[in-house]
């Protein structure tokens, strides 16, 4: 039996955008001979990590329902995309971490699921550091993240 | 195949959690479903047993006069000891038919551990004298000697609603969120967040997840444009003066009772003991209410004006500081800071981790021997540094910026007061562009 994957890829391959921009790229779901999905979503989204529980939300969000939509094929590749906002900006705290994905949720027969991610950066934040109490201190310029997958 | 396996077990993965959302929603449906079941046989019971008897004692029972030919105490053995309700032998005939059944004092026929107070409740009746009671249509030889509503009857009808109440809730989240993904309950909490957002101000917020300057934008300043309002608002004299309050009423009880048994000849030297270091820790609370109450009163009062908000990375402001007390400032200090804050979980215990990523001291002044004055003005500029993370916060994640006041008050020590900043990602006009 296969497992199958999610494959998600964003245009030019990049991994850095500005608030404002247009994300866009495309989705497959791969490898599901046996498994028939039955609908599939796709978000844009930031979420926290860090010591504090994590928070989600999403910006961008849609779904593909094959019982609603006899006549498409959820393995197909599918075209996205959004514009980004102009907030919350990709953060590297101390004890708060904002990042921002694009996830591909996939729904198998008997309520499995499949789920392929994508990170990328909104802004150029550079990352947080503890501040020594009494010295002034000024965040150092982060360089951009390498380009690769990110399932 | 791991993928297609139902994962019976959180596991942590960094920063995050995974695990079966479909057994994760079975169980909280389960949970729900066994609430509501408690609450609905609890309420079940508490009808047949309790409500509707009582009712038909009152509307349905028939009046009829009896001869008292007996009386016991019924005794019922518990767990905690025996539990006593009075019986009494009545002769009674219906339609030429004679009844002489056992009958109850009343028809909840609550059986109670004082055993003195049932026995004078079988005392107010004497056998050989005839009695009003009334026999159930039905089934005449249930009969009561005392009809009414009682408070208890009625009383128990709220104890099965906060099941019912639970499984009900629990229950429709469950069936809403049934087979959703969390991204999708995300969207449509989100949505509904929206919706009301624009309903109270008449636009959707335009930087998601960055707090509204609403709090600081309301008050005006005096001087500059806006005042900032201080974090902390006095809330430690308030929750000092509660706990106080609180505490020496509980403990003044309990002084009371102890000196009431000496007073009576019988002295609970146990609970004198027990008493008294509590006795001191409400004496403590009172000396740190009235020590907090003369500072915050001759620290006075701290006044911060902005001239513009909300603030922007790489923004110059104009900042006006107004300290005034009844005691000479010494020593005073403003620093602009930016924190970090998580909110979580420790066994059932929510707690707030917060960490300083950013401290620029903004002002620093100190005031040599003569040069101290009870009232203190001063402008300043604050500069937020170009690539600062604006403002953020979600339900259990912030990132704060503050002003921080602190500084030296003569005879008094040390004081910081907090005042809050929004610092947005970029300015309005440039969304407008």
């Amino acid at each position: 039996m296969n497992e199958g994957s999610v494959r998600i890829l964003l245009d030019g391959n990049r991994r850095v955008y500005q608030p404002g921009d247009v994300l866009s790229g495309e989705y497959q779901v791969e490898s599901l001979r046996w498994i028939e999905p039955t609908a599939v979503e796709l978000s844009v989204l930031w979420y926290t990590e860090g010591q504090g529980e994590e928070d989600l939300a999403v910006h961008y969000f849609e779904r593909v329902d094959a019982l609603a939509q006899a006549s498409v094929d959820l393995r197909r590749p599918r075209r996205f995309n959004s514009r980004l906002p102009y907030s919350p900006l990709s953060y590297q705290g101390v004890i708060v971490k904002i990042r921002w994905c694009v996830r591909v949720r996939v729904f198998l027969r008997g309520g499995k699921e499949l789920v392929g991610e994508i990170p990328f950066q909104l802004g150029n934040l550079p990352p947080a550091r503890l501040a020594e109490a009494g010295v002034a201190r000024e965040p150092v310029q982060q360089p951009a993240p390498e380009p690769g997958g990110g399932f | 195949m791991a993928r297609y396996l139902i994962r019976f077990y959180g596991k942590k993965r960094g920063g995050r959690r995974t695990g079966s959302n479909l057994l994760a929603t079975l169980g909280s449906g389960c949970f729900c479903a066994l609430a509501l079941t408690i609450g609905f046989v609890a309420l079940g019971k508490i009808l047949v047993l309790l409500t509707i008897p009582e009712v038909r004692a009152n509307r349905d029972f028939i009046e009829q006069t009896a001869l008292l030919l007996d009386k016991r105490l019924d005794e019922r053995p518990t767990a905690e000891g025996a539990e006593y309700a009075p019986r009494f032998l009545l002769k009674f005939s219906v339609r030429g038919r004679t009844h002489t059944p056992w009958a109850l004092f009343n028809i909840t026929d609550l059986h109670t551990h004082d055993r003195p107070r049932e026995e004078a409740l079988l005392a107010r009746f004497e056998t050989g004298r005839e009695y009003t009671c009334w026999y159930d249509p039905r089934e005449p030889e249930r009969v009561v000697l005392s009809r009414g509503y009682s408070w208890f009857t009625w009383l128990m009808l709220v104890v099965p609603v906060p099941f019912i109440a639970v499984g009900i809730a629990g229950l429709w989240y469950v069936g809403l969120n049934w087979g959703k993904s969390v991204e999708r309950r995300s969207v449509q909490a989100q949505e509904a967040a929206r919706r009301e957002q624009i309903e109270l101000t008449g636009q959707a917020p335009p930087f998601p997840a960055v707090p509204s300057p609403g709090d600081v934008t309301d008050s005006p300043g005096t001087t500059l444009a806006f005042r900032l309002p201080t974090v902390e608002l006095g809330w430690s004299v308030l929750g000092l003066l509660v706990l106080s309050v609180v505490w020496n009423s509980i403990v003044a009880i309990l002084v009371w009772m102890a000196i009431d048994g000496y007073r009576r000849g019988s002295p609970d030297w146990l609970l004198a003991l027990l008493v008294a270091p509590f006795a001191i820790g409400g004496a403590g609370l009172a000396v740190l209410f009235i020590r907090q109450l003369l500072f915050t009163g001759g620290v006075g009062q701290t006044i911060v004006e902005i001239s513009e908000h909300p603030l922007y990375p790489g923004g110059r402001y104009e900042l006006f500081i107004d300290q005034s007390g009844k005691q000479s400032v010494k020593r005073l200090r403003v620093l602009l800071v930016c924190e970090e804050e998580a909110t979580f979980r420790q066994g059932t215990d929510a707690r707030t981790a917060t960490r300083r990523v950013y401290e620029h001291e903004v002002l620093c002044r100190e005031m040599f021997d003569g040069q101290a004055a009870t009232r203190l003005q001063m402008r300043a500029e604050l500069e937020i540094p170009l690539s600062a993370m604006h403002s953020f916060r979600s339900e259990h994640n912030k990132i704060s910026w503050k002003l921080i006041v602190g500084g030296e008050i003569s005879r008094l020590g040390e004081f910081e007061r907090s005042f809050l900043l929004h610092v947005y990602p970029c300015r309005l006009e440039t969304l407008a562009a």
